[in-house]
């Protein structure tokens, strides 16, 4: 076992630091807000993304072949550490890079490559997922949405819920059901968000700006072209497209940070003397330590080629135990700090620490999967 | 990065595996006892050379052995002298080894049987030859043999040089996470087995989802405390001992809790074999101060109050 980077992880983190140190504004945290749906971010994304992609930042984990660099999982997840801790300066482009990219890359056609990944590496094209739906969320396969193939062209009709950056994204990955229920009768589209026909509503919500949205598909006519994979095969790429996610965003970058800076302001006004205080600090620690660590081991199996199992699940829940925690300890002991408008980036961690069990699906899942995979308990009878 | 053990590890992991085999399939169950001891798991052990596996295969080593023992149905002094004495002591110490943290004349796990204590004393640590040290048993039902020496004159014992009493804290945390993962681990191991074959409402009691996710989170637990426990073995920090001491306490309470309310009232029974795991972690949870005395003690290293 090694806990260990190597100096050229290391390097290539202060790599990471010193371009976020060189372009981000001054005023970062009282622009941003640390939210990654609000308009400063999302303009910003725009030409950050670019930046990202000169520097060599912004696909490294991309083959060669479609301009990545090729660079193991674990480049991949420092990167994603490093921007999760300021707040994702991409916006939501980091989904593009993260899974809708590498979809393409694996499913697409010639043509829709060359479009997306053009798009995509350029920073030019941002995407939403619509997968959620209001009677479908955790139970994904039970999803509604419908399609018609005329032959000539898909009609979509349907809803889409909770969906993020749904309003300034320029693509949807959307889910729709072309075949029967279940698994067997799901299909991929790429849909254009400025079609005629889709409406788009701003939920607004405890998490930020524009982080969840309702989408309404009326009589939505796309080019059959828009299909990626194949028709009524689409949960083979929504597997791929999950398994590649596989352990997510590390949301506990930004929790951590928030943290750290609840702690300094605890010692900075002496408030950390209390061993109550000192206890429940150093069991956030713990917590945050331990998720980092099975989720790190996670990213190991995948660069050594191991396939997915119930680690995953493990590490998951075990993000949002840690989660959990800090948000208890920051509630508990600075609340005044929160509270008050000048601590943009602990109020933003305290913030996300409240969806944690619920982005990416409820964590109760995951202890579904932990009992059935690892475990190997009975089903219901 | 790397989360696989290496070749060494793996061989290690295997030959304690199969060496403890029939140990582990050999349940005392009907006439159980509350405390457990088998004197010939210490000696296969010691005759392979186990004892001594810090000097060949590091602390990791060590704490695989702890593990490894920890989940048997027997309790087995192995932490102080596999791992803190080896860490802490040039010279070979008479074993069993009992661990203090400064007063014989306080209840002692180990020291009825042990041969000779380490012992914090001011910032330094002393290794007491217990020989001649007259030791009163005391009954326990916790599993663990207790003793005490209400005369011993610590001052007589030999201080070990440059010392001090946060390394000794540090090996024995990372001895008493790995005892506590290894005993979490049977603990779950039994409760989900029971689930999966106990039926009630006409079906299993693993096919409940409460049940299921109670024990998925133990196992969520149960992973994270072996990573960290590991972890501070590897790094050798004292503030990730104290961080794995204090997360496997605190997992232990919830552990013995949850494996205890899957099996209904045979778990209370001594003819069942989960109080051994059950008596153990118990006594564990509290040991070192428990979960809030290390963690305040991790803090002030960590942030330096």
């Amino acid at each position: 076992m090694d806990f260990k980077w190597t100096t050229e992880h290391d390097a290539y983190r202060q790599r990471i630091k010193d371009v976020l140190k060189k372009h981000l504004p001054a005023d970062w945290a009282q622009k941003s807000l640390y939210d990654n749906g609000s308009d400063f971010t999302v303009a910003f994304s725009r030409t950050f993304c670019p930046i990202l992609a000169q520097e060599g930042l912004l696909i490294p984990h991309w083959p060669k072949e479609y301009g990545g660099g090729g660079m193991d999982a674990f480049h991949h997840w420092i990167l994603n550490e490093e921007m999760w801790a300021e707040g994702e300066p991409r916006a939501y482009q980091y989904m593009s890079i993260n899974w809708v990219g590498p979809a393409f890359i694996k499913f697409g056609t010639e043509e829709q490559r060359k479009v997306h990944l053009k798009g995509i590496t350029s920073g030019a094209i941002s995407y939403c997922q619509g997968f959620s739906e209001p009677n479908a969320g955790s139970d994904l396969a039970a999803l509604s949405t419908r399609a018609e193939n005329t032959g000539s062209s898909y009609v979509i009709n349907g809803s889409k819920i909770w969906t993020s950056a749904a309003s300034f994204a320029d693509y949807c990955i959307l889910l729709v059901r072309t075949g029967l229920q279940g698994r067997g009768g799901i299909t991929v589209l790429v849909v254009p968000m400025d079609t005629k026909g889709i409406t788009v509503r701003v939920i607004p919500s405890l998490q930020g700006a524009r982080a969840i949205h309702e989408v309404f598909f009326d009589n939505v006519e796309v080019p059959l072209s828009a299909l990626l994979g194949e028709q009524d095969k689409g949960w083979g790429v929504v597997t791929q497209i999950l398994s590649n996610e596989r352990i997510g965003a590390p949301r506990y970058a930004l929790t951590w940070r928030g943290f750290n800076r609840g702690i300094e302001l605890l010692k900075q006004h002496g408030r950390f003397k209390d061993t109550d205080v000192q206890a429940a600090a150093a069991r956030c620690q713990g917590a945050l330590e331990a998720a980092k660590a099975l989720a790190l081991r996670v990213i190991d199996g995948r660069v050594k080629g191991k396939p997915a199992d119930a680690e995953t699940n493990v590490a998951r829940y075990a993000a949002v135990m840690a989660d959990r925690s800090v948000c208890e300890f920051l509630g508990n002991y600075v609340p005044d700090f929160i509270f008050a408008a000048d601590e943009p980036m602990l109020a933003s961690a305290y913030k996300r620490t409240a969806s944690i069990g619920i982005a990416a699906g409820a964590a109760e899942v995951q202890l579904n999967l932990i009992s059935r995979n690892l475990l190997k308990m009975p089903r219901e009878e | 990065m790397d989360f696989d053990f290496d070749s060494d590890h793996i061989a290690l992991e295997a030959g304690l595996d199969q060496l403890l085999a029939k140990y582990r399939g050999s349940l005392p169950v009907g006439s159980a006892a509350a405390l457990q001891e088998n004197p010939a798991i210490a000696a296969s052990l010691r005759d392979a050379g186990y004892f001594d596996i810090e000097r060949e295969m590091g602390a990791t080593g060590a704490v695989m052995l702890i593990e490894a023992v920890a989940k048997l149905p027997y309790t087995l002094e192995v932490a102080a002298s596999a791992l803190v004495a080896p860490k802490l002591s040039k010279q070979p110490l008479r074993g069993p080894i009992a661990l203090s943290q400064g007063s014989l004349a306080t209840p002692t796990r180990f020291l009825p049987q042990a041969g000779s204590a380490l012992m914090a004393d001011g910032n330094q640590v002393r290794a007491m030859d217990l020989s001649g040290c007259k030791v009163e048993a005391l009954t326990s039902q916790f599993a663990y043999s207790y003793g005490r020496c209400a005369a011993a004159d610590i001052t007589k014992a030999p201080v070990l040089p440059g010392v001090t009493v946060g390394q000794l804290q540090q090996w024995w945390q990372i001895g008493l996470a790995a005892e506590i993962v290894g005993a979490m681990h049977s603990a779950i191991d039994l409760t989900v087995e029971y689930v999966k074959n106990r039926r009630q409402f006409n079906r299993p009691l693993g096919s409940f989802q409460v049940i299921q996710h109670r024990l998925s989170e133990c196992t969520v637990l149960l992973h994270a405390a072996r990573l960290l426990t590991y972890k501070a073995a590897w790094s050798g920090e004292p503030t990730d001992a104290a961080l794995a001491a204090t997360y496997a306490q605190d997992a232990a309470v919830r552990v013995v809790y949850e494996t205890h309310q899957f099996h209904g009232a045979i778990g209370l029974t001594l003819e069942y074999p989960l109080h051994y795991w059950t008596n153990r972690l118990r006594r564990l949870q509290g040991e070192l101060g428990g979960a809030s005395q290390q963690g305040s003690r991790a803090a002030q290293a960590l942030w330096a109050a």
